[in-house]
């Protein structure tokens, strides 16, 4: 099943960590004003950016390794598709994007020169105050760092006030709380909360429940019954 | 006559996520809605009518009980009624059209509301997957950044079909019973 959707409601740092997530293999096809073109995404990593003319040419070429021969690229180049039609492109919000998974082979040695987490930081750096308040919609939330956020944080260039923010989530600051402390523009913060939680750095902390149903179990089970039988 | 006692559970979820459909498939009553011709131009789009209170289904659980189904307006200029209609509420269903990424977001802006006001479980259910360009359940949970420890299952669905909207709200119940049962 295609995921698809318009890059202005659902911009790249959301769809590179779909993607990242579930370290899907396939191709992105972007449909920009100006162009078409195919990125390749192998496990959940941008490898490769191709313009096309028309669609139906990504899915004729199945083999990567057989595509980069037939386009002469040396394996050791191909992040140089991604500098030139991926970087540049990240703040155009107008475009149509649907993603295909699974039907291209790639060898196991397909370098990976830009990390997806570092890829989603540039994306949450250029998002709208609309777009943040998207994930950062409430000034009581309250963010934790997941358990392997120092191997991720390690691929990424963080910015000083990236730092900066990411040292003052420790699992009891809530949003406001750290948009107070960080003593820097609301938008940065916000940035770089929405791209720690994109590439997976932190997560929303779980608040522990205490509410017991008010129900008792003799008759939930009669609840169950009935719904099976309808 | 005696009164029946009533137990809810809360519908939720964006604007057109199937929450209407939903409640109709399986309540034993035709579902009371309060709908109003749409206004906003980009709604207009989507559908002519639209809750703007609340909607409900109900199903007789026993001479004494009956369960409720309350649907919530999926604006969020209605979001007064969420905190209204989440009282007291056994559990939450939060609906999701999986064809429709731009009301993700909106979506989790939603779990977020419930999680913070109404400690109870809840469930997604990723509608419309009865449509060719639905996402599917696993994406439709990353996307909406629901992590393993947060406990909210993603069930796809149609809204339509009796047997699907059935197991999301079984899926709901069984995990208000794991919570009851567990010490």
């Amino acid at each position: 099943m295609a995921l698809t959707g318009d890059l202005t409601t659902f911009n790249f740092a959301d769809i590179l960590q779909v993607l990242a997530k579930d370290r899907k293999n396939g191709v992105l096809l972007v449909e920009w004003k100006d162009m078409i073109v195919a990125y390749y995404i192998k496990e959940g990593e941008l490898v490769f950016a191709r313009p096309v003319d028309k669609v139906f040419r990504v899915y004729t070429d199945r083999n990567f390794e057989q595509l980069l021969a037939k386009l002469r690229i040396k394996k050791e180049d191909i992040h140089k598709t991604i500098d030139r039609f991926f970087l540049p492109r990240l703040g155009q919000k107008e475009g149509i994007f649907s993603f295909t998974p699974g039907f291209i082979k790639f060898d196991s040695d397909v370098p990976v020169f830009y990390p997806v987490e570092d890829l989603i930081m540039r994306a949450s750096r250029l998002l709208t105050p609309e777009e943040v308040d998207r994930k950062i919609s409430d000034e009581l939330l309250v963010f934790e760092k997941m358990p392997d956020a120092d191997v991720k944080v390690s691929k990424i260039k963080l910015t000083e006030e990236e730092k900066k923010v990411l040292s003052l989530v420790d699992g009891s600051k809530t949003v406001a709380d750290i948009r107070k402390e960080a003593d820097m523009d609301r938008l940065t913060v916000d940035r770089s909360l929405y791209g720690f939680l994109a590439a997976g750095i932190i997560r929303r902390k779980r608040k522990e429940r205490v509410q017991k149903p008010s129900i008792t179990l003799d008759l939930l089970s009669k609840i169950i019954e009935k719904i099976k039988q309808l | 006559m005696k009164e029946l006692k009533k137990i809810k559970i809360v519908i939720a979820g964006p604007f057109a996520a199937g929450k209407t459909q939903f409640i109709n498939t399986v309540s034993e009553i035709k579902t009371v809605t309060t709908e109003r011709k749409t206004s906003a131009a980009v709604e207009k789009n989507v559908k002519d009518y639209t809750t703007v209170a609340m909607d409900f289904g109900k199903i007789r659980i026993d001479d004494e009980h009956e369960l409720y189904l309350f649907g919530t307006p999926g604006q969020s200029r209605f979001d007064f009624m969420w905190e209204i209609l989440g009282e007291g509420a056994l559990g939450i269903i939060v609906l999701v059209d999986s064809t429709d990424p731009k009301t993700f977001h909106e979506a989790r802006r939603i779990i977020n509301f419930f999680q913070s006001r109404f400690p109870v479980p809840i469930v997604v259910g990723a509608n419309k997957q009865d449509l060719p360009n639905a996402w599917p359940p696993e994406d439709v949970k990353f996307a909406l950044d629901i992590t393993d420890e947060e406990g909210i299952p993603v069930i796809p669905l149609s809204a339509k079909n009796k047997e699907e909207v059935k197991k999301t709200l079984l899926t709901l119940l069984e995990i208000i019973r794991y919570s009851l049962e567990s010490p």
